[in-house]
């Protein structure tokens, strides 16, 4: 019980933290209609520059500065490149990102080496928030979920309450009528992309402390943010909540089940044969746990092509 | 196909048959290797170029088949129903099947959420792959022998080379016949207008099932090939690298052409074949190359090389642009690969285990002792890469001003 209560902890800030990467994605994605491949790249980069800045200006000021200049760097691709193959098409720009993806994990591999970084959490923040049964719970990850829920909280009243946030909002649907209200549209899309790079930086800069820090770290959160927004609907906030949620509570609670095709056979008394033929069929799920958010992507795709919460096309 | 070009692409497949006497066995090795790339990216175009579809996981096809080929072959012994020279149709099986389920799935939905889905299939098939020892092999991998089959002994270079010229010469033959079909222009039609495809009576989703399943056959034919000249497979073929590789060739190339993809593969692959001596960050060269070509060549070197030829007899050529334009982009090559491989060398974890206590050693490029902490190490790739951007700049200012005026 009290593992499954872990279990349910740990999937729940996994998730929140996928959210944080996957919101900024949706944002941009329903704001230009650009899919930005090197989103989850600037969540490397968050993680990659708070370790390096750390050593200087200490942990608060890194984890705060490290996005800032992430989101600098997103605004700066925006205007010198994306604005310029814009005229291209929207499959262009999903390919220039692409590229750029493959330039950093590069640039990242060129400076800190094809390996592990040493980023860890630090001292003052390592200790149990509570204690359950025996299990000690880290506060770190409490904290990793304070802040992610924090963003939503920030992010979510300046959509709705604020003056930016209906220029913003109404920019998705009418970008012309806005511009032509007298906003300046490139500006907000600008300021969408920086805002989404900063929320994918935090959360690297975040979680690189507690989860590993290496050049690939891009590349496996990058497919499951691809999979928690063809999940939820691309360009829904709310569908990437419940997406990411579900993905990381999912995952999360897999990792201890130890159950195979084999020994599900064994009610229909199929199991001894499927144990003969071995390979898929005996796979545990818990060993198997990071393939699950795919089958859940492709149950959904069956069930409801345009995701959970997603506009039919 | 022009009676021109005809002749142009037989004079080619002419050169490639008498290649292997003309160049030694380190480069006969490297053109096996641009063959293969060069039919991976031409099935991967045929996908993502004509019908229109980005896929980022083509290499779970050329994984899978690879692997087929090496069953095959432990299987076969390169006798009975598959010698071989036959291995390859077991790639070509697999690359099928697969091709019909993950098509089936992810040309459901269009546009991004395809290229998501592709790269998620692959991904899952990435992940699974380490846990299933008995058909992937482990983290060992599988590997297998070619055996003599037709008279042939498969033993030399020379015969493998032209086993998998064959099979590439067919293969992308069958690709390009198939443009012809009227199965392919639908296939245009697909990428054109899919709505109107479909007011059309077309079963659009059939359409994108079989256009994949025919890019997934032919690029387990590739990686069959692939497993044929290695002799192995092992599961690091899933590898996100290779479906990263596919797309950036085929894109550097140029995909609005049929022959640029292979092209865009085939010099690629040679680059990285010469220069796997001299630098580890190709991929970081080939990154930023298809960056610049996406930016400033939307249609890819070959077909802007294309766009050109057919268009020069209208424009006439202002030598002098193109010359300063040209010596702008080699200072900025020189500047940028400068600071890569001094950053790279600096870097590196074996540089850091030579540093002792306030002793920076110098690296060695080009011939030359460079330190560290020295201005010139530094000035001299900046001072390039500035001068290239400058005079580029500069030749565009002052072309634009000369059309202004005319």
């Amino acid at each position: 019980m009290d593992q499954i209560l872990f279990a349910l902890l740990n999937g729940a800030i996994y998730g929140l933290l996928l959210f944080m990467v996957s919101a900024g994605l949706t944002l941009i994605f329903g704001m230009m209609g650009v899919l930005n491949f090197a989103h989850a790249s600037f969540y490397m980069l968050g993680a990659y520059l708070a370790y390096t800045l750390q050593p200087l200006t200490g942990f608060w000021l890194a984890i705060i500065l490290a996005p800032l200049i992430v989101a600098g760097l997103g605004i700066l691709v925006e205007r010198v490149i994306l604005r310029r193959v814009h005229a291209y098409g929207h499959a262009h720009e999903l390919l220039v990102t692409f590229g750029l993806s493959v330039v950093i994990a590069e640039i990242i591999k060129i400076f800190y080496g094809n390996f592990p970084v040493e980023y860890r959490v630090p001292a003052e923040l390592q200790f149990s928030a509570f204690e359950i049964g025996g299990g000690s719970y880290p506060f770190y990850r409490l904290f990793m979920g304070g802040v992610a829920l924090m963003m939503f909280a920030l992010l979510y009243l300046m959509l709705t309450r604020t003056r930016i946030g209906i220029v913003v909002r109404s920019a998705i649907y009418r970008p012309r009528m806005v511009e032509a209200l007298g906003h300046n549209v490139p500006m907000v899309f600008m300021g969408v992309f920086g805002v989404g790079a900063f929320l994918a930086g935090l959360a690297g800069a975040v979680a690189g402390a507690f989860y590993t820090t290496n050049p690939n770290m891009a590349l496996e959160l990058g497919v499951m943010v691809f999979v928690v927004v063809v999940v939820g609907g691309l360009g829904s906030l709310g569908g990437a909540m419940i997406a990411s949620l579900l993905i990381g509570v999912v995952t999360s609670l897999a990792v201890g089940v130890k159950v195979s095709i084999a020994s599900l056979l064994d009610f229909i008394g199929l199991g001894d044969l499927a144990r003969d033929v071995g390979g898929i069929f005996v796979l545990e799920l818990s060993s198997v746990a990071a393939t699950l958010p795919f089958f859940l992507m492709l149950l959904v795709l069956l069930a409801r092509p345009s995701g959970l919460l997603g506009e039919k096309e | 196909m022009t009676l021109k070009r005809s002749l142009l692409v037989l004079a080619v497949v002419a050169v490639l048959a008498v290649l292997p006497y003309l160049v030694s066995e380190s480069m006969t090795n490297a053109a096996i290797q641009m063959l293969i790339a060069a039919l991976f990216a031409s099935a991967f175009s045929l996908l993502c170029g004509q019908a229109g579809m980005l896929s980022f996981g083509h290499a779970a096809y050329f994984g899978l088949g690879s692997f087929a080929a090496v069953h095959a072959m432990n299987a076969f012994n390169g006798e009975g129903l598959l010698p071989t020279p036959l291995i390859p149709l077991a790639g070509a099986g697999i690359g099928l099947l697969a091709g019909i389920g993950a098509g089936w799935f992810s040309t459901k939905r269009a546009g991004v959420y395809f290229a998501m889905i592709t790269l998620a299939l692959a991904e899952l098939l990435h992940a699974l792959a380490p846990h299933l020892k008995d058909t992937f092999g482990g983290e060992a991998g599988i590997s297998s022998f070619r055996m003599a089959a037709w008279g042939f002994d498969f033993g030399s270079t020379i015969q493998v080379y032209y086993l998998v010229l064959a099979w590439v010469v067919g293969s992308i033959l069958l690709l390009y016949l198939l443009t012809l079909t009227p199965f392919g222009r639908l296939t245009l039609g697909l990428r054109e207008n899919t709505h109107r495809l479909r007011f059309l009576g077309y079963n659009t989703h059939a359409l994108g099932t079989a256009v994949f399943t025919i890019s997934a056959m032919f690029a387990g034919i590739a990686g069959s090939l692939q497993a044929v000249n290695i002799e192995a497979a092992n599961y690091v073929v899933f590898d996100a690298g290779i479906s990263t590789t596919v797309v950036l060739n085929s894109f550097i190339g140029g995909v609005g052409t049929f022959f640029g993809p292979a092209i865009g593969a085939a010099v690629m692959t040679f680059f990285g074949h010469v220069t796997s001596d001299m630098t580890r960050t190709w991929l970081l060269y080939q990154g930023l190359i298809f960056v610049l070509v996406m930016m400033f060549l939307p249609r890819g070197i070959v077909g802007e090389a294309a766009e050109w030829l057919k268009n020069r007899k209208s424009r006439h050529l202002a030598i002098g642009p193109l010359f300063f334009r040209l010596a702008g982009l080699v200072l900025i090559a020189f500047g940028a690969i400068a600071a890569i491989e001094l950053a790279q060398r600096f870097f590196s974890s074996d540089y850091k285990a030579t540093v002792s206590l306030g002793n920076w050693p110098p690296v060695t490029f080009l011939g030359r002792e460079w330190l560290p902490f020295a201005a010139t190490t530094w000035i001299v790739p900046l001072a390039l890469l500035g001068a290239g951007v400058a005079l580029t700049l500069i030749v565009n200012r002052h072309t634009a001003k000369a059309a202004g005026e005319a």
